[in-house]
């Protein structure tokens, strides 16, 4: 037993990236990978859906499970490239941004790390789409700061980095 | 430039049509231990700038800093017989601040204290930069 320490060298770290062909495969190539910069708070929702009905042979309620709601989502500082695109860049996520791949309903693939992404660190990834975009800005913080919600298409799946 | 010398330049522009007021550059501004705004009458003196670096947005990576930076200004004159501009002399030391560029948020104050027949201005110019 041991907690999930993400201090200084370990921090959460969420990686998008570019998806291809039927069974969803990750692009790997580094230069592809958008590692979302300045980030505030990450949280990852495996959220299980119940159903509850009554029988007249219980005194309790019964549940049975629905589908789960899968969602990446955090809070981040906008920073130029990672938003709007680094157009000389490698790879659609990379050179569209966060912005571009949202507006372009593009599949891509996520990783949420623990505790940074050295070999033994844990992970879940999924698949799914940009969303939840809403960069705001006011007068007392002059950074624009935006949600930013990756809706999971079906699975979270769990890993070590090997 | 730094905060202080584009205040000198802004303050300078703003007392120009000001008859008899100043602004100096020196550093420091003490002779004798006395300091000289107490000497050179309608003269305004400036400190040299103090900062200071906090979090201004905490991150999972560390934090973004701003930097605060403080400058206080003198001014004295007769108490008895005021310059009768004194009233626009003061709002524009004031104004002053609104030539800093690059600060999400500035302000300026000013305090006043008589002692026998001079009046002393304080000024104090705030600016948070990120």
């Amino acid at each position: 037993m041991a907690y999930i320490n993400t201090s200084a060298g370990d921090e959460a770290v969420v990686e998008i990236y570019n998806v291809s062909g039927a069974s969803d495969t990750f692009d790997e190539t580094a230069a592809n990978v958008l590692t979302v910069p300045f980030m505030q708070d990450v949280t990852v929702n495996n959220s299980t859906g119940t159903f509850r009905f009554k029988t007249l042979d219980n005194g309790s309620e019964s549940v049975v499970t629905t589908p789960a709601t899968n969602q990446v989502s955090l809070n981040a500082i906008v920073d130029d490239s990672a938003f709007f695109g680094n157009a000389g860049g490698a790879g659609d996520v990379v050179q569209n941004g966060l912005f571009g791949t949202s507006n372009n309903k593009t599949k891509v693939g996520v990783r949420a790390y623990f505790d940074g992404t050295d070999s033994g660190s844990r992970y879940l990834e999924g698949v799914g789409y940009i969303s939840g975009l809403a960069p705001t800005v006011n007068p007392d913080s002059p950074l624009w700061i935006t949600p930013v919600t990756i809706e999971i298409d079906q699975e979270l799946t769990s890993a070590l980095v090997s | 430039m730094t905060i202080r010398s584009d205040l000198i330049t802004q303050l300078t522009t703003n007392l120009a049509a000001h008859s008899g007021f100043r602004v100096s550059s020196e550093l420091p501004f003490d002779s004798a231990g006395q300091p000289l705004y107490q000497k050179n009458m309608k003269t305004v003196y400036l400190t040299e700038e103090q900062k200071e670096v906090t979090e201004h947005v905490p991150l999972l990576t560390g934090e973004i800093m701003q930097t605060e930076t403080v400058v206080t200004g003198y001014l004295v004159t007769d108490a008895k017989n005021q310059p009768s501009d004194i009233d626009t002399v003061t709002s524009n030391v004031l104004l002053a601040r609104t030539a800093i560029s690059s600060t999400f948020d500035s302000s300026s104050s000013v305090e006043t204290e008589i002692e026998d027949d001079r009046i002393t201005y304080t000024f104090e110019y705030n600016f948070l930069k990120v």
